[in-house]
């Protein structure tokens, strides 16, 4: 019988009222037990609806009919012995059936059993059109299971609880998606339809009977074969298994098992295979996270990624992982002699690291914040491990500033120093980089020596977005200074046109004390020919700055010189000052003591050992002769001008004015100064925090002090307690008298 | 004494002996408690200090006797004497006492103020009755609260004038002298840690949070706290007496 045929049925009122008794309830019941029989027994194929169900059907009006027996039974209090009649004979039906899929041989088992659900559920809806009325009315109001819910939980308990049926079901279901899972095609198909049937039965059939089972042998086949795997296979390798496999089993669930099973296997894959085995897979020699971030290796680390983030700690353990690498390995960084010649270098490498694992959070970890912030604080943390990095930094930026920048254009310049600024804003003592910053940027703007007036300022600006106008208001007066000179420059020599000689040409850069790094500088004489030229600038100057006061640095000032060697030879020299002093000499003199130089220079001695080893001793370079040839200057060495001397170069460049590392006592003295500078702004920072707490305990100040000053720098608790004591002695703040941690200001 | 009967004198030295006290306070107590010991002491102790007429002209010649002869001042000279007329010797810590007393700005020297004004509150106007008076000015030394003042009063006293800081070797004789009353046990290692380490001079700070250390901090330091804001001197004076194994480091 085809279910198109079917019509709806409505139950109308039965206009007659028709008397019955025992007897004929029997003989209706037995009629509606035959058709079900009927049902059962498949005799309705073939025929039509109505055929079948002709003798119970009367027809009411030209469109419907009706199955007047069930109808009446209920109608005269006989829905007792219809609906039991209908348990008992379903039952019987069932327990057939229980035979024939006991009997069924292998594989045939399960086909089995789906086909006779499917019929099942034919008969089913057939009896609950035919009991209708019971259905409706009976049914709710005496309680009973709905006909459709009772064919299911009969089929529950006659077939799927049946002990012969029930173990061997669920084996069959289990040893299939074994083998599925060990390679082979399985009949997708058939097991949807099982499992659906499982759920039509209702959630608790398919989680007892199916799912609870599934899922421990699930545990323990990934448990031995994530066992086996992690012996035999690299990282890359078992992370791309695990992977695979857990596509697997979503793929399984999207095909045929309830989607509740989803999570629930997942996590048992994520369980066995990655949780249980994360640290020996992290710390796998020659395979593991770190070889992994040292190759770049972006696939499996994005693997590893996302199959981590899935499991507890799973993030957490890659991100400290990292973290004790980056540290290790910025640590060595650091720390190593050798990188450590080279300052440019040794940034170069800081941010060549940087982009390294820029780009790996970036491709392969998703951005993470949190990985970016672990970025962060392990650079932070070995940055400051050389005190040298601050100076470095900023002879990294002046090498770039000088020449590194040549030829590159806007946008390219302000990547490079915006990625300076992310190293920059690591450092710790931000005030040790000012200092040195304001040193090497002073010889650029002196030296005439750099790339860019427009890079300079935007590196000027980005300083200053980061901390400040303090910290950039003298570099700024710097680039005053400059500027104001050049006019200064104009208006000297446009005052001097009368006077245009063959002197000497005088450049001159005036610079305001307070915003050039002192260098205390120590007089020298000048040679005559400059001397005059000189006093000039100066009347000039004075004339127009009443109240200010002059002093030539000789220290820092460049010279170009015409020579002219033995065979005629004329070269450029350009060269120190000091040095310009020295081979002037050489005009009235050939030879000339090292002591004869001193007493006409007065050029310090340090000074002027490091000047004429430029001159004498550097290969390509050795305008002067000395003797004995010994590369250091010796009181008693002599001095000749090189006759001989000869460059491909017309100009040769001698200076010694480039920014360059420091020597050790150089170093000393910088750092020095330094923590002179602290210490007036450590004892601000605690005045202005007792001014307005009045009272507090020796441990809070600290704290407040460091947040005050950690833009800047990270003060020494001892120093600080060392400006405290100060502050005591010079009545500032006194100890409280009845707890000697507490200190008071003094108004 | 004579006038007193064999039992009375006996009582009268019993109570000189115990509160330290002369013997003219001793009569006073004893005659206002029927000579009864114990009512003598009652009355003693609930006594603010008895104040014994002074009679000013005789702190006038008193003074005059130690005065130097061109300042208005006793000077080093005059102290001497008058240590002498004591019977002490200059260097008896008991003259602290007496400078303290006689609120005195500096040592070795007394203004005219200070030496008579100070003699008045003690009670004496005499060279034997200040002698008396010395060995209860030395049990004042025993008082919790009196010693801290004493040693406060010290600072400003042993220092130069117009000097914030006290300089290290006469701090170190102060030091000396004051542990020598008040027991401490480290303060041979403080004083060459000083001299070793630090070799500048001892602020006021760093002076007064010293007692406080000898008073709280136990001499095996095991109760000293990194965090206790003592001033830095006494922070690294911890450390070189463990990194010199003075002291064993509990970790």
């Amino acid at each position: 019988m085809s279910a198109q045929k079917k019509r709806n049925f409505k139950i109308e009122a039965f206009k007659h009222r028709v008397e019955v008794d025992p007897k004929y309830a029997e003989k209706t019941w037995k009629i509606l037990e035959h058709a079900i029989h009927e049902i059962y027994n498949h005799n309705a194929s073939g025929l039509s609806f109505e055929e079948l169900y002709s003798p119970f059907l009367v027809k009411t009006s030209a469109s419907s009919w009706e199955f007047r027996n069930a109808y009446n039974m209920v109608l005269h209090k006989y829905g007792e012995k219809l609906y039991s009649g209908l348990v008992t004979t379903m039952t019987w039906h069932l327990k057939e059936i229980a035979k024939s899929i006991e009997a069924a041989q292998g594989g045939l088992f399960l086909e089995e059993l789906n086909r006779k659900w499917g019929d099942h559920n034919k008969a089913l809806q057939m009896i609950r059109d035919i009991l209708m009325y019971m259905d409706r009315t009976f049914v709710p109001s005496n309680r009973k299971t709905p006909v459709h819910e009772l064919g299911l939980n009969l089929w529950r308990d006659n077939i799927i609880h049946s002990h012969k049926i029930q173990t061997r079901l669920l084996d069959t279901l289990l040893d299939l998606i074994h083998r599925e899972r060990t390679g082979e095609v399985i009949n997708r198909g058939l097991m949807r339809n099982i499992t659906k049937m499982l759920m039509d039965l209702g959630s608790s059939v398919y989680q007892e009977d199916f799912e609870r089972p599934f899922l421990e042998v699930s545990a323990s086949f990934y448990s031995g074969e994530s066992q086996q795997f992690i012996e035999c296979c690299d990282c890359g390798d078992y992370l791309k298994k695990a992977e695979r496999r857990l596509n697997e089993e979503m793929e399984r669930v999207s095909h045929y098992l309830d989607a509740k099973s989803e999570a629930k296997i997942t996590s048992v894959v994520e369980k066995e295979m990655i949780a249980n085995h994360m640290q020996r897979l992290v710390h796998m020699e020659n395979s593991g996270l770190v070889n992994m971030l040292v190759d770049d290796k972006y696939e499996d680390l994005s693997r590893m990624y996302n199959l981590f983030r899935r499991v507890p700690e799973g993030l957490s353990t890659i991100r400290d992982v990292m973290t004790s690498h980056l540290r290790e390995t910025g640590k060595q960084l650091v720390s190593d002699p050798e990188r450590l010649r080279d300052p440019v270098d040794f940034v170069q490498r800081l941010l060549d690291m940087k982009d390294k694992h820029d780009k790996i959070i970036s491709i392969a970890f998703n951005n993470d914040k949190t990985f970016q912030n672990a970025l962060n604080s392990s650079f932070e943390y070995f940055i400051n491990l050389n005190n040298r990095s601050p100076e470095f930094i900023s002879l990294y930026v002046d090498d770039k500033l000088r020449k590194g920048l040549k030829g590159v254009t806007e946008e390219d310049v302000e990547v490079v120093l915006d990625k300076v600024m992310m190293l920059f804003r690591y450092l710790q003592e931000k005030d040790v980089f000012e200092k040195y910053y304001k040193q090497h940027l002073a010889k650029r703007l002196l030296s005439g020596k750099t790339v860019s007036d427009d890079a300079e300022r935007s590196m000027i600006v980005k300083l200053k977005t980061e901390c400040g106008y303090q910290f950039t208001s003298k570099l700024e007066g710097m680039f005053t200074d400059m500027r104001t000179s050049q006019d200064t420059m104009q208006g000297f020599y446009a005052s001097q046109y009368s006077e245009t000689g063959d002197g000497p040409t005088l450049a001159v850069q005036v610079l305001t004390t307070g915003s050039w790094p002192t260098q205390p500088s120590a007089p020298c004489n000048l040679p005559a020919e400059i001397l005059g030229v000189c006093e000039k600038f100066r009347a000039y100057y004075l004339g127009t700055h009443t109240g200010r006061r002059l002093t030539w640095q000789t220290n820092m000032g460049t010279a170009d010189i015409k020579a002219t060697f033995g065979k005629g030879q004329k070269h450029e020299l350009n060269v120190s000052t000091y040095q310009m002093c020295v081979l002037m000499l050489f005009n009235s003199a050939d030879r000339l003591s090292y002591k004869e130089i001193e007493q006409a220079t007065e050029i310090p001695a340090a000074d002027l050992k490091r000047c004429l080893q430029s001159l004498a001793c550097v290969k390509g370079k050795n305008v002067l002769r000395k003797e004995p040839m010994s590369k250091d200057i010796a009181e008693d060495d002599a001095f000749y001008f090189n006759d001989k001397f000869t460059s491909k170069f017309i100009k040769v460049k001698i200076g010694t004015v480039v920014a360059q590392k420091e020597s050790e006592p150089e170093k000393h003295e910088t750092r020095q100064r330094v923590e002179e500078d602290r210490k007036p702004q450590i004892e601000a920072a605690i005045v202005r925090i007792m001014k307005s707490r009045r009272v507090l305990d020796h441990n809070s100040i600290v704290t407040e002090v460091t947040t005050q000053l950690q833009s800047r720098f990270l003060p020494n608790p001892v120093v600080i307690k060392k400006r405290i004591e100060s502050l005591i002695e010079r009545e500032f703040l006194e100890r409280d008298k009845a707890d000697r941690k507490l200190y008071r200001y003094l108004a | 004494m004579h006038k007193l009967g064999r039992g009375h004198r006996d009582k009268v030295q019993q109570f000189m002996a115990i509160t330290g006290t002369s013997e003219k306070v001793a009569l006073q107590a004893l005659k206002a408690s029927d000579w009864h010991l114990e009512g003598a002491f009652d009355f003693f102790y609930s006594q603010p200090q008895i104040r014994a007429v002074t009679d000013s002209r005789h702190l006038e010649e008193l003074y005059n006797r130690y005065k130097d002869p061109y300042v208005d001042m006793i000077m080093v000279d005059g102290v001497s004497l008058l240590c002498n007329d004591l019977q002490v010797d200059p260097q008896d810590i008991v003259m602290l006492v007496v400078s303290w007393h006689m609120k005195a700005a500096t040592m070795c020297e007394f203004s005219r103020q200070e030496f008579i004004s100070g003699l008045q509150s003690l009670g004496v106007d005499s060279i034997e009755k200040f002698r008396e008076k010395l060995p209860s000015l030395r049990t004042e030394l025993k008082d919790e609260n009196k010693f801290r003042e004493i040693y406060n009063f010290a600072f400003g006293w042993a220092k130069e004038k117009g000097q914030k800081s006290l300089a290290l070797d006469t701090a170190i004789g102060m030091w000396q002298l004051l542990f020598a009353e008040k027991h401490w046990p480290l303060v041979d290692h403080w004083c060459q840690f000083l001299q070793v380490r630090h070799n500048k001079a001892i602020s006021r700070d760093t002076w007064s949070q010293l007692l406080e250390f000898v008073k709280t901090i136990d001499p095996q330091l095991s109760n000293y706290d990194a965090q206790g804001a003592w001033p830095y001197l006494i922070d690294e004076f911890v450390e070189y007496l463990f990194d010199n194994g003075i002291i064993q480091r509990e970790n």
